[in-house]
């Protein structure tokens, strides 16, 4: 095929969903490269989405649904971009696409295999809150539906014992274990980097008391507590199970000092928090403790109005970054200056951190592997208005440009698109 | 020909099959008396979405020449345009077949066998008397006119002329006065961080140059009519009132925004006297002048920024001010070496990564910020309390101001003019907040930069190419377009002419026909969303795949 009809995209969450299906539409061939296995980036962690509140996997799985069927797609999950040379119009590109050890076309994801399973592991995607088994999906609803073995910790796989348990289970035939890495050479157009986002270490905040207070939470930890596919379906209990919190502090900008800019969507987040919270919780209080509130939509505002209006005090802080958490006996003691740099103390159960976006674990590596510049901050540098990289044919979109909401992501993500599509019309 | 229905019955592997009776499905199905007339076949399958499934189904209405189609298995959310694919590579007409749902809604949510079976039955009875009132549908074909018209001359229209125009499309651009480049035509600099785009001169060239850019300057849009591919457009001259026809494709709006007046806020009073300016009239000042006086001429030895002005009762953050306000700070501690300058905000906004760094470039000259809780102006007294409560009052030689960004009352006129609708803040309202920002409800207007709410340059920038990238996938020079098939027909001899469903369709779809006095859904625009079905007080209008009839005769097998 002319390498002229396809495009490679990096990174399946929302703005690598958007741009292939789009890029699909005009007829092009599109290879979506993914590392995790499963499809759909960060935004299907979070239970539902600001400023409408919808329900994000109503959002995002009918588009996972066209991006798995589309006959112009062809999605590479537990997958990696290996090298690449040519130039804009004809890059050649060495891919692996590692094994899953389950045939993807006779997996039907009805979920046997895996409780049969012994081998445990921490569930990552899960932010760690629950454990998951060398056969895994990482969370109900997973797209593809299909688990994938990790062979490091599979006993068979590793050469530890001769186990075969979940193949016995599975009715289907589907787990192969004789499955291998393969390598791809292909060609293409074009590339899109979309590799979305990390969010920072919050134990970093030292003030913070992150991983050393049980009742400290980052806001992936909320996210998952919050949805109903997640590990307590939706049930809002604090680490030991039983506890229910009846005061909640949420403290915005979390590591903004330590990265050193505002992370665009912390602001809006919480009313989400805020929100769900009060309805999972009956007679909840909710503190949000802030510096700076940015907005960067014409619906945002309201939603923080509303918010303080009826669900969330807010209390504001002439300097957030003396703000600190310690533990008094089964509660949290925040300090922190008031607006008038008076020293306050507000006792909560709960201490939710909206940490500070980061550029994605591995990002250094791809834009090496890429010659593409990253920025003072480390993410993919984009030429001001535009979502070109700093090599022709390579463009980015989404937060690994930067932290910016779903809209915006998906903005660039179409741009991309428009330049690509421009690029070879001409 | 007689009719021929094939039932394949799908076991999900354990998943159906494990919760209700396959066989007992499949042998009562084949002896429903009510069907005894039909040629029924009902068959098992162990997986019909799988590789095989789908070579058997294909077989099966080949081979048996099948007229309908039931597919009991699962959620149509998961698998209807699967055999609906089935159905485009056989003879059937894919408006032929119809799938119920055994899995979800039958086998998953009933713990009990027997009762998990019944239902399983009811509900493919109730399939099948469905389907046999189901009519085949066609899909249609339209050409389609590739050329883009774009309203509104500033970095977003500029922007996107030059993403579309090329070989085998045209793009007409409109702008309202004489010049192109809009309020970044006034600019003597833009953010530090926006080198790039410094050369805005070159940009409005590019466009003038380019042989598939038309420009119509002082130009508005007069009229337009029709659907994605196919706009009929009237353009005005302003000053001479010529008109001009021409035909598009698809429409970006772009035309911008303006700043509100703080004259008309309770606690802003200031005079054209006073020395009381907004960011833009500092700009124009740069621009016109090359420096920033007092109105006497003098130079301001101090000076205040106030930030938010309006915020409240607009509703919205401008995202831009507080970037702006440092640029315009900028140029004051150029110019005026030693000028006393206090900052006067409510909220500090920086969403970009480079914003907050500008911020502190500020702090480390010298410049002094203050948050506050609310601000009142006289002239160039300021009354201010800060967050720890206490009223200040400053007057200084010079106040900047950054009222809130509004939409302009083009926007509200090219509301009325294309149907699409505005945000309860004025600015245009995009399809989807989050998923589908640059598109609008109705297909082929699209929208882009201030227009559609405050952004800056930048991102302006970015939705003039993310509307460009929609306009290029879906309007590709040569190809035709194929609109909804299911989609609603009024029945002439029913219509009174009520108009009630003018009202109710979003997309503008239902229009009047003066003539016979009756309205007539427009295919093209239509949806199939079925609104305009239930608000037709005289039965008239008709939902092609759902009719009253098909609905019924469902819903009363299943209830049977
Ligand atoms: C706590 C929190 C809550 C939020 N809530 C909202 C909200 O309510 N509303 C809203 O609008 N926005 C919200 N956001 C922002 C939203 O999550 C992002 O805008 C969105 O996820 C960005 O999408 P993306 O496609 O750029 O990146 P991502 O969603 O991060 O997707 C990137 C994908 O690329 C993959 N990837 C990364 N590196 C590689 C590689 N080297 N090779 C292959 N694949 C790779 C990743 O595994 C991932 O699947 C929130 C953010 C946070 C942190
Ligand atoms: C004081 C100030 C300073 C700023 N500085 C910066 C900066 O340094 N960097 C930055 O990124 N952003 C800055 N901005 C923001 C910037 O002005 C906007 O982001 C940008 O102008 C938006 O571009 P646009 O094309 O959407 O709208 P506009 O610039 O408003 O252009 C719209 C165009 O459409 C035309 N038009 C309007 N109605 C019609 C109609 N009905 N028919 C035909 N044509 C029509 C108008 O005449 C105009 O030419 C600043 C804003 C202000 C107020
Ligand atoms: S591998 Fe087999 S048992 Fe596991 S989910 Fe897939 S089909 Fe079910
Ligand atoms: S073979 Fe591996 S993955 Fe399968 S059950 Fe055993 S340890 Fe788990
Ligand atoms: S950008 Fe700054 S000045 Fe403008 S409304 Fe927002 S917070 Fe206020
Ligand atoms: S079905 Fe929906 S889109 Fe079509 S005419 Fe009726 S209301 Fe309009
Ligand atoms: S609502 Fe019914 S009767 Fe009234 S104009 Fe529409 S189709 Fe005709």
């Amino acid at each position: 095929m002319n390498p002229s009809d396809k495009i490679l995209v990096i990174g399946s969450g929302i703005a690598g969903m958007e741009a292939s299906l789009m890029l699909s539409k005009a007829g092009k061939k599109v290879y979506l490269v993914e590392r995790l296995p499963l499809i759909g980036g960060n935004v299907i962690k979070t239970g539902e989405s600001f400023p409408n509140m919808d329900c994000s996997t109503c959002l995002v799985a009918p588009i996972q649904q066209l991006i798995l069927q589309d006959k112009n797609i062809t999605v590479l999950t537990v997958s990696k971009v290996e090298k690449v040379i040519g130039k804009a119009g004809n890059f050649g590109v060495s891919l692996t696409k590692k094994a899953r050890y389950v045939n993807i076309a006779a997996c039907l994801g009805c979920g046997m295999c895996y409780p049969v399973c012994p081998v445990s592991q921490p569930n990552f995607w899960e932010q760690g809150l629950v454990e998951k088994k060398a056969i895994y999906v990482e969370c109900a609803g997973s797209l593809p539906n299909v688990p994938v073995i990790d062979p490091s910790l599979c006993l068979r796989l590793n050469g530890s014992e001769e186990c075969n348990l979940c193949a016995e289970t599975c009715i289907f035939g589907a787990i192969d274990f004789s499955e291998k890495d393969e390598l791809l050479e292909e060609n293409f157009a074009a590339i899109i980097v979309a590799t979305g986002f990390s969010t920072l270490d919050a134990r970093i905040i030292k003030n913070l008391g992150y991983g050393k207070f049980a009742g400290v939470y980052t806001a992936y930890e909320i996210e998952r507590l919050l949805a109903s596919n997640g590990p307590t379906e939706g049930v809002i209990k604090m680490r030991d199970g039983e506890r229910i919190p009846e005061k909640i502090a949420i403290i915005h900008c979390a590591g903004r000092k330590e990265v050193g800019y505002c992370s665009n969507v912390c602001c809006s987040y919480p009313s989400r928090y805020a929100h769900f919270l009060t309805e999972k919780v009956p007679g909840v209080k909710i503190f949000d403790i802030y510096g700076d509130l940015c907005f960067p939509d014409k619906a945002y505002q309201k939603l923080n109005y509303e918010t303080r209006k009826e669900k969330a005090e807010y209390l504001f802080s002439a300097d957030l970054e003396k703000l600190e958490i310690s533990e008094e006996s089964d509660k949290l003691k925040i300090k922190y200056p008031d607006a008038g740099n008076q020293h306050k103390e507000l006792l909560v159960d709960m201490a939710i951190l909206a940490v500070a976006i980061t550029p994605p674990a591995g990002l250094e590596d791809l834009t090496e592997l890429l010659e593409i510049e990253r920025d003072k901050y480390g993410f993919v540098k984009a030429e001001t208005g535009s979502v070109n990289t700093t090599r022709d044919g390579i463009y980015v979109a989404g937060c690994a440009t930067g932290p910016r909401d779903i809209q915006s992501s998906v903005l660039q993500s179409e741009a991309a698109v428009g330049q690509i599509l421009r690029f070879l019309q001409d | 020909m007689s009719d021929k229905i094939g039932i394949y019955v799908c076991e999900c592997g354990p998943n159906i099959s494990g919760r209700v009776d396959i066989d007992r499905i499949i042998a009562e199905i084949s002896n429903l008396e009510e069907f005894s007339d039909k040629e029924l076949i009902v068959k098992p399958h162990k997986l019909l979405c799988s590789v095989g499934g789908k070579a058997f189904l294909e077989e099966e209405i080949k081979n048996n020449e099948l007229t309908h189609l039931v597919c009991a298995a699962c959620s149509p959310r998961d698998h209807d345009t699967t055999f609906i694919n089935v159905c485009k590579k056989t003879q059937l007409n894919p408006y032929m077949y119809t799938i119920v749902n055994i899995r979800e809604q039958c086998a998953w949510i009933i713990p009990d066998k027997e009762k998990a079976t019944d239902k399983a039955i009811q509900y493919i009875r109730g399939g099948i008397d469905r389907v046999l009132y189901q009519e085949p549908l066609f899909e249609k074909q339209l050409e389609s006119n590739p050329d883009v018209l774009i309203i509104g001359g500033g970095m977003a229209g500029l922007t996107a002329a030059l993403v579309l125009a090329g070989k085998s499309r045209n793009v007409y651009l409109i702008e309202k006065t004489s010049i192109l480049g809009g309020k970044a035509a006034l600019f003597s600099e833009f953010l530090p961080h926006q080198s790039d785009i410094a050369d805005l001169k070159n940009k409005i060239k590019e466009v003038e140059n380019n042989q598939y850019i038309r420009i119509f300057r002082n130009t508005e849009l007069e009229k337009i009519v029709g659907f994605l591919g196919n706009f009929e457009i009237v353009l005005k001259q302003n000053q001479t009132g010529d008109t001009t026809d021409l035909l598009a494709g698809a429409v970006i709006l772009a035309n911008g925004y303006e700043l509100m007046d703080a004259r008309e806020l309770d606690n802003f009073k200031y005079t054209d006297a006073d020395n009381v300016f907004t960011g833009l009239e500092i700009e124009e000042m740069l621009t016109s002048q090359g420096k920033i006086t007092l109105r006497s001429g003098e130079k301001p030895r101090s000076a205040a920024l106030i930030h938010c002005v309006g915020r409240k009762e607009a509703g919205y953050c401008s995202q831009v001010c507080c970037n702006y306000l440092l640029k315009t700070a900028g140029y004051l501690l150029k110019q005026v070496p030693g000028i006393e300058i206090i900052d006067l905000h409510q909220d500090l906004c920086q969403p970009h990564t480079e914003d907050q760094a500008y911020f502190e470039s500020f702090k480390e000259k010298g410049m002094q910020f203050c948050r506050v809780q609310e601000v009142a102006l006289d002239g160039n007294k300021i009354e201010y309390v800060n967050m720890a409560g206490e009223k200040k009052e400053i007057a200084p030689d010079m106040v900047i101001i950054a009222p809130a960004m509004k939409a302009t009352a083009s926007n509200e006129a090219l509301s009325a003019l294309t149907s699409i609708d505005l945000h309860e803040t004025g600015f245009f309202q995009e399809a989807h907040i989050k998923i589908n920002p640059v598109s609008t409800k109705t297909d082929g207007i699209f929208i882009a930069g201030a227009s559609r709410g405050p952004c800056d340059i930048s991102e302006a920038m970015i939705q003039a190419q993310a509307a460009g990238g929609k306009i290029l996938t879906q309007l590709i020079p040569g190809e035709k377009i194929i609109p909804e098939v299911k989609v609603s027909e009024i029945l002439e001899a029913y219509c009174t002419g009520c108009k009630t469903c003018l009202d109710v369709c979003a997309y503008g779809a239902i229009y009047f026909d003066n003539e016979r006095g009756i309205s007539v859904v427009n295919e093209a625009i239509c949806r199939g969303c079925g609104n305009c079905v239930g608000s037709c007080p005289s039965g008239a209008l008709r939902s092609r795949h759902f009719t009253n009839l098909q609905l019924y005769q469902q819903v009363k097998e299943a209830l049977r």
